[in-house]
């Protein structure tokens, strides 16, 4: 075997125990503390009891262990024992040192990249500006033995997290500050001119230093309290069952029957419950609701208890959604939603993604215009109110009606010049608006049924969040089309975005002085 | 305001060019290994062998009746390997000017295009059974976790040369996030 012992010794450097391709390995105790807490309960358990058994059957006038008669006979030959204890730590020390020499890291090239695994092997790379963020973690068996783990963060969720797991703690801080130093290198190399994004953004790269403005800008849009009451009342389940309770009520007054209802009432009272909680909680999070402009990021204030401020850079908002439940029409009121990279979809992120709870037409046109797309623009109003039919617009054929008798006259999606407008839902209308810049990639689907009547599903993969970018059942050479077109569409726009000195961080959809075409 | 204007990306030459479809195409469209076939047979062999041990011990020892089940278990087999050589077949990839196809399933259809500059980062993975057929598979992340792809089922040198060329690429084509 060869020893490590040819890479210098270098200690406190960055490049000790490098190879000659510059991969480095982790600490030796690593495979050890990644079995976590029940290896380690399980092997200090065997082998304290076999020590324990080794001790006493060495010693003939100790007094025979209270336990001894559990142990199984074989235990009680101090030399049988001890050559179990041997062979199991010999055991637990091979595959650790073959997981070590099989686990290694190297950044070069741009890139991070992590080898590991035996038998299943994986090899990962992360390149350097798609580093989100780098953080040193210790849990707690890590810092009992003083080692922590490096996270690289990149923009996929926690799957996509390269963990160099573990490292001397030290040593982590400096390929943490190695990795942030790179990492920082390209990324400003890449966002010329922008400023840091504020302190709440969670993607921050790399020592950006938070910036709080000056002056606190004056709201675009605050949301009235009483509005958002309405507004949440105004939701199916409670209508639901506001429709139920009084179809009771008007059954207990005309019939017998009713009372029979009347003592059902009970078995909906933990749904009654859930709903109040759910309608409640919405009215907590988005109370006191404004929405702010601060330089490239919008501010967003909510919370009817406790204020949480949360700022989303523009640059990292990925797609926008704007829909309006059937009950909410005849006020004319829309909820505005975003997907931002970094941020996912849970129940918690809520702050993040709303960035109008509920609203007029007008306030959801001045959100979606801070947040850069084109209010002017007739095919945004098309999105938002059409019912299907107009120009521009490619929707479903007649067929699939089968798939959607509701909707599919409204389903569709039309390119305007900076973005992809999709709509979708006859009663609950919903328009998605996709930058070119921002499409990830692109796909088709075909069920059997859809196969059958020679449709296909098309959908712009977005980053996780809770705007679904989708255009079900199209005529599947008018989505083999839109994969062509919007494909095209992309390609330009990745190119400007390349382009390490092109507005590639503008804002969602370009703002007009930073198109270069204007 | 920048005033240089973007790079304009070098095109291969005799890179493949025409519509990306559903189904047929002209599109120079490769298959995967036959090898994975093979991997995923022997996987379901293995999975279904104990229980159809299993029923055959019980059947010779208590009641001919489990032969049904027996049965049952191989049928089941047939049609998972019938499923296994269809599917394997119905995957395929090409990689363009700018993005890399992935085409996959029969009944079920899909086709996702990654654009290499949209990628984060790339996995290969093989497990021993693989390995020992000399088969690896190349994942492929962005950003979003539903956009990624997988194409299983590369002999390995392609598979590394596959992860390479995207990384290159990647970086030619580097767009943002």
């Amino acid at each position: 075997m060869t020893t490590p012992g040819g890479a210098p010794d270098g200690i406190g450097t960055v490049q000790d125990s490098e190879d000659v391709d510059g991969w480095q390995r982790l600490h030796p105790l690593s495979p050890l503390l990644r079995g976590g807490v029940v290896l380690i309960a399980v092997l200090g358990y065997a082998v304290s009891r076999l020590v324990d058994s080794v001790l006493s059957s060495l010693d003939p006038t100790a007094e025979p262990d209270t336990g001894a008669d559990y142990e199984l006979a074989w235990t009680s030959h101090p030399l049988l024992a001890l050559g179990a204890l041997v062979v199991v730590i010999a055991a637990v020390a091979a595959v650790g040192w073959v997981s070590w020499r099989f686990s290694r890291f190297r950044v070069a090239a741009g890139q991070v990249e992590l080898r590991t695994g035996v038998l299943f092997r994986q090899h990962r790379q992360v390149r350097l500006e798609r580093v989100q963020a780098v953080e040193t973690t210790r849990p707690l068996l890590a810092r009992l033995v003083g080692l922590s783990q490096v996270v690289v963060q990149s923009a996929g969720g926690s799957d996509s997290h390269l963990t160099l797991a573990f490292l001397g703690a030290d040593r982590a801080e400096e390929v943490r500050a190695h990795l942030l130093e790179l990492a920082g290198r390209s990324d400003e190399a890449a966002r010329p001119g922008m400023p840091p994004a504020a302190e709440h953004d969670p993607g921050v790269p790399v020592g950006a230093t938070p910036r709080a403005p000056a002056v606190e800008p004056p709201p675009l849009v605050v949301v009235p309290n009483g509005r958002l009451f309405v507004a949440t009342i105004l939701h199916g389940s409670t209508i639901v069952l506001g429709v139920i309770l009084l179809g009771a009520a008007v059954t207990v007054g005309v019939a017998e029957a009713g009372l029979a209802v009347l003592a059902g009432a009970p078995a909906l009272l933990p749904v009654v419950f859930g709903l109040g909680v759910s309608r409640v909680k919405e009215l907590l999070v988005h109370g006191n609701f404004s929405i702010a402009r601060t330089g490239t990021a919008l501010r967003v204030r909510h919370g009817l208890t406790d204020l949480r401020v949360s700022t989303v850079p523009v640059h990292r908002v990925q797609a926008v959604e704007v829909l309006q439940p059937l009950w909410w029409r005849p006020w004319g009121w829309w909820r505005v939603r975003v997907n931002v990279a970094g941020v996912h979809g849970g129940d918690n992120d809520d702050d993040e993604t709303v960035m109008l709870p509920v609203g007029t037409a007008d306030e959801a046109l001045t959100v979606l215009a801070a947040l850069g797309a084109h209010p002017e623009d007739p095919v945004l109003l098309e999105a938002l109110h059409g019912a299907g039919g107009e120009h521009g617009w490619v929707g479903p054929p007649r067929v699939a009606r089968w798939l959607d008798p509701w909707s599919w006259r409204r389903t569709g999606y039309a390119l305007a010049e900076h973005a992809v407008y999709l709509r979708t839902g006859r009663f609950t209308r919903r328009t998605v608006v996709v930058p070119h810049a921002r499409i990830q990639s692109l796909g088709l689907a075909q069920g059997p049924l859809q196969q059958r009547l020679g449709l296909a599903s098309a959908r712009l993969v977005s980053t996780p969040g809770p705007v679904g970018p989708d255009v079900p059942h199209l005529a599947q050479a008018d989505a083999e089309e839109l994969l062509e077109l919007v494909g095209r569409r992309a390609r330009e726009a990745r190119r400007l975005a390349g382009h390490p000195l092109a507005p590639g961080h503008a804002p969602l959809v370009d703002f007009p002085q930073n198109d270069p075409r204007t | 305001m920048p005033e240089t204007p973007p790079p304009a990306v070098t095109a291969d030459p005799g890179a493949p060019s025409g519509p990306v479809t559903l189904r047929g195409g002209d599109l120079p469209w490769r298959t995967v290994a036959p090898q994975l076939a093979t991997v995923r047979l022997i996987t379901l062999a293995v999975v279904l062998a104990v229980p159809l041990l299993a029923t055959v011990v019980v059947a010779l020892l208590v009641t001919p009746w489990v032969w049904l089940g027996t049965l049952g278990l191989v049928l089941l087999g047939a049609w998972g390997a019938w499923l296994i050589s269809r599917q394997v077949s119905a995957i395929s990839w090409v990689e363009l000017d700018e993005e890399l196809v992935i085409r996959k399933g029969r009944l079920f259809r899909s086709l996702v295009s990654v654009p290499y500059g949209r990628l984060q980062y790339v996995d290969i993975q093989s497990g021993p059974l693989a390995r020992a057929f000399g088969i690896a598979s190349c994942e492929i992340h962005t950003a979003s976790p539903e956009s990624g792809g997988s194409l299983p089922g590369l002999p390995t040198e392609e598979a590394e040369a596959l992860r390479a060329r995207l990384a290159a690429r990647g970086e030619t084509q580097r767009a943002g996030l």
